[in-house]
């Protein structure tokens, strides 16, 4: 779960992306409008947080470019304005939501969580797939009711997965959503969370198609 | 109301005692000149009435006796106050009484010809003695002074008594008039005084009487300027409430993340950065007091002759202590001879100070910042802040003095508010805050228009 944060203050920026790695997301930084119209291009995120008062091109031009260009990220507006206009035109821009500076972490936490999920096209806020459950909102994962203990890597690799039920991800597909930039990857690091996860989950919950990539196991 | 500053009352008082004054002058006139005009109309009677007697009496002086008694018989009524009865003695020219009136005085009849008023304790009586051309004949016709007055006085009266009348009306309709003139006023003033404080709307034109426009249209043009000040008042305590928002949403997020994290050095990085955050919301804080107490200010506190190499080396000194690891070199090319300046020694050192630490905070490590006095034309002088970095985009410059403007790419953090202080302490000194990316590579902030206060130059206005 790869998030693109637009943050041009250093403190809030750092603080945004300590908390969303608490909760495994792997973050994208970057402090101004064109660093993120270019990393929206290059990248496919789960969802970006973008500030509206940006120095140079503002959040609002960011947001509607990104959306003359066709792109779907869910997008959360964090705005230092508060009046109905503000909010009227970050949303009428294309944000899909937003929130008042300050904000509480959690609520951030559960706001993200939420945009990603209506934009996987699903209203449930818990993952499941042949008994296995993963709620995003407790990070918990359980395997026909028993808890499923998961380090921050295989969490991302399993909801990765669970969010894409009928898609196989390649290699490189899974590797961006875990990682972030300047994070290090070994070569053959997806190879060995999937090996952790069929190891706690079962062997046939992820099938490999080779050539392609990795897929949920068939239900049965 | 009612007093001197009242001009509905001072019109009234003004108009009304010119009108009665008036009124008194044209009664006095018209009453002496009522009286006169009757006063020779009865003369004139006299006279025909006397001429008249004289050619009876040159017909038929022998048959005279009856005459007295015939006329006596039609006089008319006593009682007509204008018509004050004539007596008559008819006599011949040696002064012998032919014939007289039953009510004529005891008048001697050998007096000169022509008007005379001869004022005797019983009665004084206007009157007039006519000679027959062959000095045969004489007759005097005579009135009673008194009833003649009373006449005249009547004749008089009556010509005053209209002004009389019209004159009450007259005040009162100068008065609905004044009252009625003056109504536009006070419906500007209710006007006015119904609105609430935050209702800075042009006062309405339409009624208003043209004495009266200007004051209007500065009143609106007053209403106009508070209005603005008013707005950017409003503009700047929401801007700087919201320029808070993100050093507290700083602190708020991090706070959390130190509480949620199991790790103990992310936990006291988290702390680290909350302190941090506090350190900016304090500076803006101060940023923004020194603003405002600058704004209310329209000429300088307390302007002194000072050294301008002191205050550049002690603001330097400054700048050094507070930054122990600077990567910029940070140097003065002043000379031993710098001019002084007048200004405010406090003022003046925060401005630099500003433009030294934009300078470090957008230049790369290795750059060099260079402060420099320059001379202006008309004795003026600049001070200027140069470094070597990457400049400033040239659609930034214009608005650098705005507040909470920030340059991009800062590789620390600012208020947004520091050159709108400079751009305000340069105001109060006279002078202007300049900027431009130097066509060498590199950028130039400047202080300028400082008022020379040479040692050997009268201080001006000192």
């Amino acid at each position: 779960m790869r998030i693109l944060l637009v943050e041009d203050d250093a403190l809030l920026g750092d603080g945004i992306r300590a908390g969303l790695e608490l909760d495994a997301y792997a973050v994208d930084w970057v402090r101004n409008g064109e660093q993120a119209l270019h990393a929206l291009a290059g990248h496919s995120y789960e969802a970006c947080i973008l500030d509206l008062g940006l120095p140079g091109k503002d959040g609002v031009a960011v947001l509607k470019e990104t959306r003359r260009a066709g792109d779907r990220t869910p997008v959360l507006v964090l705005t230092a304005r508060d009046t109905r206009e503000d909010k009227i035109g970050g949303l009428d821009a294309g944000a899909d939501d937003y929130l008042t500076k300050p904000f509480d972490l959690g609520e951030l936490q559960a706001r993200l969580r939420a945009l990603i999920r209506r934009a996987s096209g699903s209203a449930r806020p818990v993952l499941e797939h042949r008994g296995v459950v993963l709620d995003p909102s407790t990070k918990r994962v359980t395997a026909d009711g028993c808890e499923v203990m998961l380090s921050a890597r295989e969490y991302a690799l399993l909801h990765d997965l669970l969010s894409h039920p009928n898609h196989i991800r390649s290699r490189a597909q899974l590797e961006e959503s875990l990682y972030a930039w300047g994070d290090e990857t070994g070569s053959n690091t997806v190879e060995v969370y999937i090996h952790h996860l069929r190891k706690k989950l079962g062997a046939d919950f992820i099938r490999t198609v080779r050539g392609l990539g990795y897929q949920l196991g068939g239900e049965g | 109301m009612a007093g001197t500053a009242s001009l509905r009352w001072r019109l009234l008082a003004a108009v009304s005692v010119a009108v009665l004054l008036l009124w008194l002058l044209t009664a006095w006139f018209s009453y002496t000149k009522a009286q006169h005009e009757a006063e020779e109309l009865m003369d004139g009677n006299l006279a025909q009435t006397g001429r008249l007697l004289l050619a009876i009496t040159q017909d038929n002086e022998d048959d005279l006796g009856e005459l007295a008694g015939r006329l006596a018989t039609v006089r008319g009524a006593a009682d007509n106050v204008y018509e004050p009865p004539l007596e008559f003695q008819l006599c011949l020219g040696d002064g012998t009484i032919l014939a007289r009136s039953i009510g004529a005085p005891d008048l001697p009849v050998l007096g000169v010809p022509g008007y005379s008023d001869i004022l005797r304790k019983d009665g004084s009586w206007r009157v007039l003695n006519v000679v027959s051309g062959d000095g045969r004949h004489r007759v005097q016709v005579s009135q009673s002074i008194g009833l003649r007055d009373r006449a005249a006085l009547e004749v008089a009266g009556q010509t005053v008594l209209p002004l009389a009348i019209i004159t009450p009306v007259l005040l009162l309709l100068i008065y609905v008039s004044v009252v009625k003139a003056l109504d536009p006023l006070n419906r500007l003033a209710r006007d006015v005084a119904s609105r609430s404080a935050d209702n800075l709307a042009a006062l309405s034109r339409e009624d208003v009487p043209n004495e009266v426009g200007p004051l209007v249209a500065a009143i609106n043009r007053l209403l106009l300027r508070v209005a603005r000040a008013l707005d950017n008042e409003r503009r700047f305590t929401s801007d700087a409430a919201h320029e808070l928002r993100t050093p507290l949403a700083a602190i708020k997020v991090q706070t959390q993340v130190a509480r949620l994290s199991r790790d103990a050095a992310q936990t006291t990085r988290a702390l680290g950065q909350i302190e941090s955050g506090v350190d900016r919301a304090t500076r803006l804080v101060e940023q923004l007091l020194r603003l405002a107490r600058l704004d209310p200010l329209n000429v300088l506190p307390n302007p002194q002759p000072l050294d301008l190499l002191p205050l550049v080396e002690g603001t330097l000194a400054n700048v050094l202590a507070a930054n122990p690891a600077l990567t910029q070199t940070v140097r003065h090319e002043l000379p031993q001879s710098a001019p002084r300046v007048f200004g405010d020694a406090d003022l003046l050192g925060i401005a630099l100070r500003n433009l030294i630490d934009n300078a470090i905070r957008y230049t790369p490590a290795g750059s060099t910042i260079v402060i420099r006095q320059e001379d202006e034309e008309g004795g003026r002088v600049c001070l200027s802040v140069q470094d070597d970095g990457p400049g400033v985009p040239d659609e930034l410059i214009a608005r650098l003095g705005e507040r909470f403007v920030r340059g991009r790419d800062a590789l620390a953090e600012g208020s947004g508010l520091g050159l709108a202080i400079v751009s305000r302490i340069m105001e109060l000194h006279g002078g202007h805050f300049s900027a431009r990316n130097l066509a060498t590579g590199g950028f130039a902030a400047r202080l300028c228009g400082l008022v020379r206060a040479d040692r050997d130059a009268a201080p001006a206005g000192a």
